[in-house]
């Protein structure tokens, strides 16, 4: 099992869904991923890498071939996968405290979802539904989402700086460079080791 | 597209495990010992398929039960999921992942139902794809530039800060003389290396730090001493 990799956590959950229902979460995911705005909350807790919500039909799992037994369900399922930094407790608790509404859109069409808010039965409805990653791979290890935002900034105004400071005299240049160091003082923190979780 | 955000693909794909009941190991058990061995840094196979920003495999055993009044349910087999994030598009992803990672890619998916093997790539594509599941809503907070992009500009951020922290009490033309100079050596840096942990890790900036602190613990010491 290797649900982290330093800095981040691989999560998965599977919920079953009457099919009818299925429709609903559809069209709300379509009024998300069209209305952008809806999108803030998610936007500014800011430590998610990668989330993605996949609707699997009861009848969709894939069929290879003839020898592989065929699928006969009554629900169709939604799996959730996220990259996130920080702990799962933080993680939970987040979601719960700051996107408990969008949340509860998502997922109160599963059977027996007890709500996000409080937290408790929350927490204990998604340990349930949650299965162990085999196997996670991020090719930034160090770098939480924050350090990559903060690290392309940083990236950005050092290319204006390099533009803006040909042929300036040394003065010209110890103004702008002044600038540049007031821009991007806030986004040079370190990455690292992640802290020990608890 | 629900599969992309910017220039992200997000990439969702479940692959029927065989189930022989005669194997002395099963299928998902090899499938699982084969992904511990796996190493997940800059070794891993997916660093070698460059544009992978984050990907995970998992053996799914069952759908889950959520108790009464729902009704319980198995699945007929267990699934192999794969779930990445990379930049560009699907074909060229599958193909760099046949082409250059060939030997992990099949010690994994041999274990699954109608599995073509990555040497006849247009069966191995086609396959895959088969499996897909199309996602219905995927976010992703920076999906505006590549692995390699961000990599660098990581780098950057940890040479801007040591360098800020160097340059500060020089004058006008010092300070221009040693950008210039910082720029070069920037430019010149070898590329850095998905999945290493060390690059764009601490940088010295942190060892300066606990001088400055070593150092005003001196003075402390000496005021002290007078």
């Amino acid at each position: 099992m290797s649900n982290i990799n330093h800095k981040t956590y691989a999560m998965n959950a599977i919920t079953p869904m009457k099919w009818w229902k299925t429709w609903i979460v559809r069209a709300f995911f379509f009024i998300l991923g069209t209305v952008k705005p809806l999108q803030k909350d998610l936007v500014q807790l800011s430590f998610i890498h990668f989330a993605r919500w996949v609707i699997i039909k009861r009848n969709e799992f894939p069929h290879v071939c003839n020898q592989q037994p065929r699928e006969k369900l009554k629900y169709d399922y939604l799996l959730f996968f996220s990259n996130f930094n920080g702990t799962w407790n933080q993680y939970i608790d987040a979601f719960s405290a700051v996107l408990s509404v969008g949340l509860n859109l998502i997922w109160r069409w599963s059977e027996k979802f007890p709500g996000s808010v409080p937290v408790t039965p929350f927490k204990q409805y998604i340990a349930r539904c949650q299965f162990d990653t085999d196997y996670y791979y991020t090719a930034y290890p160090y770098a939480t989402t924050n350090d990559v935002k903060a690290a392309h900034r940083v990236q950005d105004a050092l290319d204006a700086l390099e533009k803006e400071s040909a042929g300036k005299t040394a003065e010209e240049f110890a103004r702008s460079y002044r600038k540049f160091v007031l821009a991007v003082q806030s986004d040079l923190g370190q990455t690292g080791k992640a802290p020990v979780g608890t | 597209m629900a599969n992309q955000s910017g220039d992200v693909y997000g990439l969702t794909i479940l692959s029927p495990i065989l189930q022989d009941l005669t194997a002395e190991t099963s299928h998902n058990c090899a499938i699982r010992m084969k992904l511990a061995g796996l190493p997940n840094d800059e070794s891993s196979p997916f660093a070698k398929v460059s544009s992978t920003h984050m990907a995970r495999l998992v053996v799914m055993d069952d759908v889950v039960y959520v108790g009464m009044p729902s009704c319980e349910e198995h699945l007929k087999s267990q699934y192999l999921v794969f779930e990445t994030n990379f930049d560009g598009d699907l074909d060229t992803y599958l193909t760099r992942m046949a082409r250059e990672i060939p030997a992990d890619v099949d010690a994994v998916w041999q274990h699954c139902w109608g599995y073509p093997g990555t040497k006849d790539m247009a069966a191995f594509i086609a396959y895959m794809k088969k499996c897909q599941i199309t996602t219905t809503f995927y976010f992703a907070d920076v999906n505006n530039h590549t692995v390699q992009q961000t990599l660098t500009a990581l780098q950057t951020q940890a040479a801007v800060a040591e360098f800020i922290e160097k340059n500060q009490d020089k004058t006008a033309a010092e300070l221009q003389a040693a950008f210039a100079h910082f720029l070069g050596k920037l430019r010149e840096a070898p590329a850095p290396v998905p999945g290493r942990p060390e690059k764009g890790g601490p940088p010295r900036i942190e060892t300066d730090m606990k001088w400055a602190t070593r150092n005003a613990a001196n003075t402390q010491q000496v005021t002290h001493n007078e």
